[in-house]
């Protein structure tokens, strides 16, 4: 069964239509920036210094008051949308596998962002940037754009977000949002990619995905655990108290996860794969934390 | 160490899976995981405990393999040797006597040396056996040899109290050869539970000395005592019995014993059928024994009863019983011409009811006659049924031919186990003349009296439904009615007619035996009812058939009934375990057939004083145990299941992770 099959676009248009609908005038391209400049919407006036342009003083103040002002506008321009997409092989665990629905979510997100004039990057990483889809602009892209998502297989070794942020920040590219959709298994904590993606004034928002037998695994006895990234193993006893610390563990983890997205302002959606990508993505709108 | 069962070894085959199946079991499923950095985390804590997690695989193995040796360990039922050098066989002698039920430890001396019993069966080793005799009465066997600690237990629980005397000395006796029949080297001892101060039969001085000669060692005897000096008034000899001189007069003999240290006042009372028949206060000093004789006269029977008002350790000997059947008058009918010592010897006796009849008047009936018939010279040619005691016959009958006159017989065989001849001589008596009778046929036939010449001059013939005492010496010739024996020989000859009915019965002691005649039960059935009151003499019943054991029960004084078996025409009664007064009943309706008194009269019973030195040397016979009594096996069991316990505790505790 193709992963963008109809279906999938028809959910995309209907996302779409929602996303205007209900979040017109604050989604995505109709965001104003702080950048003054050429906008038709007023923003202040400023002292008049030499060498302005003559056609942005404000004539009206200058007769009434005999000053100098200098009007100045809100400049309109469009997002940039990076998303992040985690092919490390921890993406092919899961049932269904966490990478189908990443890419559902990240292809989700794109034609949302596409229909609404923004500009959408997507960028592959697993222990290093695998695969990038370039900047791109119009919604008449999505379709190469799904067929970029639809050719991207799990691959690489150990996530290492640290590393592809710092090789995805040192790009020259404009500032904007940066959409990570991955599970967070970074042997080297996933704080220090966030770290830099946040010193570099992107707007971070994570997605982050994983399964039930992650969160409740059934193990028990004797095992050999393999790390399906690393391949490294590690012979266990696996016992309830065990489980029971697993999942304590793994509570944690998701728990720090939170407190880090509270703490530094951070947009965080935690959903397992079995939820469908529309529902998340109408949940994230809902709570207005991966778009605006 | 040896092994009982060393083919159980073949078990250790098992260890050979339990390895193999271990070796297949550590190389570890492979489980692809998406991040082992959670579990990283968590074994990573227990990075302290490294050492133990490499060892836990092998101690895991080493328990399953410690675990299947103990249990093979087990099948092969191992054992010291010392286990077999240190065997013991005992016998364990529990008396139960009457003195054994003295109370003067709570609840009483058998209740103690019961508990003591059941202490030296749980002291008992693995291996060892054990069995328990009581020797209250007859020494008996109640539990053979046995190492089952429950067997024996309810065995000791089964020993009930009794009034029978003590025979701790013939129950040593059958301990030592019941341990006698076994031919191993193993210890053996006889553990005797009793209140008796001395026991006759133990080892002598030389028992070391035949051991060394190589003869068997003689068992070791432990005794131990239960009892406390304390004194006690029975009753130890109480006996009725018809006057020899007066027919409705009877004799009681009552003997007191005070075995105690102190004087003592106390009262008998006798009663008869619970009417006072005497009263006699008693003063008896320490030690004393009182008896005294007491004619008294009555024609009614009953239960004598002997009471002693002082209540003391041991109640078995302060009452005592005796039965005095009812004397009953006898229809006599005297067809003679004319005897004047035959006619007073008869009429002399107040129960007889004499009536006299001529010769010519009298007619023999087809029917059985009430009473006795005595014919004197006359004799029909068809003697009729009934009780007939006849004198110097002059003429032949059905059941015997007259011959010659026998001149001077002198009388040369006399049974002296008849009862018709009892306190009976006639070898002195003067006989100038008898009649020669040849019996028609021997059936039934006993002679009593034969002469030199072989001629019967007194016999009994017993046909179904007829008895007849044939005396055929001439009574109005010689001196016979002039000896005493001639009263006595009537006398014997009316009682033998009714079976001894009137006839006293003495009191048995506890654990006696007796036997009786099963026709004195048969006429009784007979003539039970209104047939007894009416004085109809015992002729056994034609149509009334042989008893058989299950017409007949003997009932016990505490209404314990059981079956009396019936193989001969004597019936052995007893052994009689209880004081009071027993009795056999016809089954069918309780009609009592028969009545005895049982006393404890045994004055070594009434004394149930322990020395006081003897008190002094109670001391526990139960032995130290060995490996709590239990085989190796059981030990081996036990630590199995304690290992499983501990690993099953661990598992589910989580200890190894």
């Amino acid at each position: 069964m193709p992963l963008f099959d109809s279906d999938f676009l028809k959910k995309l248009e209907y996302l779409s239509l929602v996303s205007r609908r209900l979040f017109r005038g604050s989604l995505l391209a109709q965001r104003r920036t702080m950048q003054t400049g050429g906008g038709i919407e007023f923003a202040d006036h400023r002292e008049y210094s030499h060498g302005d342009d003559f056609r942005h003083l404000d004539w009206n103040v200058f007769a009434r008051h005999g000053q100098l002002l200098l009007k100045r506008f809100q400049e309109e321009e469009d997002l940039h949308v990076y998303l992040l997409l985690d092919c490390s092989r921890s993406m092919a665990f899961g049932s269904p596998p966490k990478f189908d629905l990443a890419r559902q979510i990240v292809a989700a997100l794109a034609y949302i962002a596409l229909s609404d004039l923004d500009r959408v990057a997507v960028i592959a990483f697993a222990d290093d940037i695998v695969a990038d889809f370039p900047l791109t602009r119009g919604k008449d892209r999505i379709l190469s754009l799904l067929k970029f998502l639809d050719g991207l297989e799990v691959q690489g070794e150990a996530t290492d977000l640290g590393r592809v942020v710092k090789a995805f920040t040192q790009r020259p590219q404009r500032r904007g949002l940066a959409i990570v959709v991955s599970d967070l298994f970074d042997p080297n904590g996933y704080e220090r990619g966030f770290d830099q993606l946040r010193y570099r004034n992107y707007e971070l928002h994570a997605v982050q995905l994983h399964d039930r037998l992650e969160a409740e695994p059934s193990l028990l006895g004797e095992l050999e655990l393999v790390d399906i990234e690393s391949d490294g193993g590690q012979k266990v006893t696996i016992t309830e108290n065990a489980l029971k610390k697993y999942r304590i563990l793994f509570e944690d983890f998701q728990e720090s996860l939170r407190k880090y997205g509270r703490k530094y302002g951070v947009g965080l959606t935690q959903t397992r794969c079995e939820v469908p990508f529309d529902e998340l993505i109408l949940k994230m709108m809902r709570a207005s934390g991966a778009v605006r | 160490m040896s092994l009982a069962s060393p083919l159980a070894l073949l078990w250790l085959a098992a260890l050979i899976p339990v390895v193999v199946f271990y070796i297949l079991k550590i190389r570890l499923r492979r489980v692809p995981v998406s991040t082992i950095l959670f579990w990283r985390q968590i074994y990573d804590e227990h990075r302290p405990r490294s050492i133990w997690q490499r060892l836990r695989h092998w101690l895991s193995l080493l328990a399953q393999i410690v675990l299947i040796l103990l249990l093979v360990g087990a099948l092969t039922d191992p054992f010291f040797a010392w286990e077999t050098r240190q065997l013991r066989r005992i016998v364990l002698i529990v008396d139960n006597s009457a003195s054994m039920n003295a109370a003067d430890i709570s609840p009483s001396r058998l209740a103690a040396a019961k508990d003591e019993a059941l202490r030296v069966i749980h002291g008992m080793r693995f291996r060892d056996e054990l069995a328990v005799v009581v020797a209250g009465g007859s020494p008996r066997v109640v539990c053979g040899f046995s190492s089952h600690g429950r067997t024996l237990a309810h065995a000791v629980d089964d020993v009930v109290p009794t009034d029978n005397p003590t025979r701790v000395t013939e129950a040593v006796e059958l301990a030592r050869r019941l341990l006698g029949e076994r031919q191993d080297e193993h210890l053996r001892e006889i553990v005797v539970l009793t209140d008796v101060g001395q026991v006759s039969n133990l080892p002598g001085p030389n028992a070391v000395e035949e051991s060394r000669a190589g003869w068997k060692p003689a068992p070791r005897v432990i005794i131990r005592r239960f009892g406390t000096n304390t004194g006690n008034v029975g009753i130890t000899r109480f006996q009725v019995r018809r006057s020899l001189i007066d027919p409705l007069g009877y004799e009681i003999l009552a003997e007191v014993t005070n075995a105690s240290n102190e004087p003592v006042e106390c009262r008998l009372e006798i009663d008869l059928n619970e009417d006072v028949v005497d009263v006699v206060p008693l003063k008896l000093t320490p030690g004393q024994r009182w008896s005294q004789t007491f004619e008294k006269t009555s024609a009614d029977g009953g239960h004598l009863l002997a009471k002693l008002d002082r209540a003391d350790a041991l109640a078995a000997d302060n009452r005592a019983w005796a039965v005095l059947p009812k004397r009953e008058l006898m229809p006599v009918t005297l067809v003679s011409e004319g005897n004047l010592f035959l006619q007073k010897v008869f009429e002399s006796n107040p129960l007889v009811v004499l009536t006299r009849v001529e010769p010519a008047a009298w007619k023999p009936t087809s029917e059985p006659s009430v009473g006795i018939t005595v014919l004197h010279h006359h004799v029909p040619e068809k003697l009729p049924a009934g009780s007939l005691l006849v004198i110097d016959p002059r003429g032949g009958c059905d059941l015997w031919q007259l011959g010659e006159p026998v001149q001077n017989p002198i009388v040369n065989q006399q049974d002296k186990d008849s009862p018709l001849l009892s306190h009976v001589r006639l070898d002195n008596v003067v006989m100038p003349e008898a009649r020669q009778v040849k019996v028609a046929s021997d059936e039934g036939v006993k002679v009593l009296a034969r002469s030199l010449a072989g001629d019967p001059l007194l016999a009994t013939i017993e046909r179904p439904g007829q008895k007849v005492l044939l005396l055929t010496v001439n009574l109005d010739e010689g001196d016979l009615p002039l000896r005493t024996a001639f009263p006595i020989l009537m006398m014997n000859a009316l009682n033998w007619f009714t079976e001894n009915r009137g006839e006293l019965r003495e009191s048995l002691p506890t654990g006696a035996i007796t036997e009786i005649d099963v026709a004195v039960l048969n006429g009784s059935r007979g003539l039970s009812g209104t047939a007894l009151a009416a004085g109809v003499p015992a002729v056994p019943a034609a149509s009334a058939g042989p008893l058989t054991s299950s017409q007949i029960r003997l009932i016990a004084p505490d209404g314990r009934r059981s079956a009396l078996p019936i193989q001969s025409e004597r019936l052995s009664l007893g052994p009689f375990y209880q004081c009071g007064v027993w009795s056999v009943v016809a089954a069918e309706d309780d009609t009592t057939l028969l009545e005895l008194a049982c006393n404890l009269a045994d004055r070594n019973e009434s004394d149930v004083r322990v020395p006081k030195s003897e008190e002094a040397t109670q001391t526990s016979v139960v032995s130290a145990s060995v490996l709590g009594n239990q085989p190796v096996w059981f030990w081996l069991i036990a630590s199995a299941w304690l290992l499983m316990a501990i690993e099953w505790w661990a598992y589910q505790r989580r200890v190894i992770e």
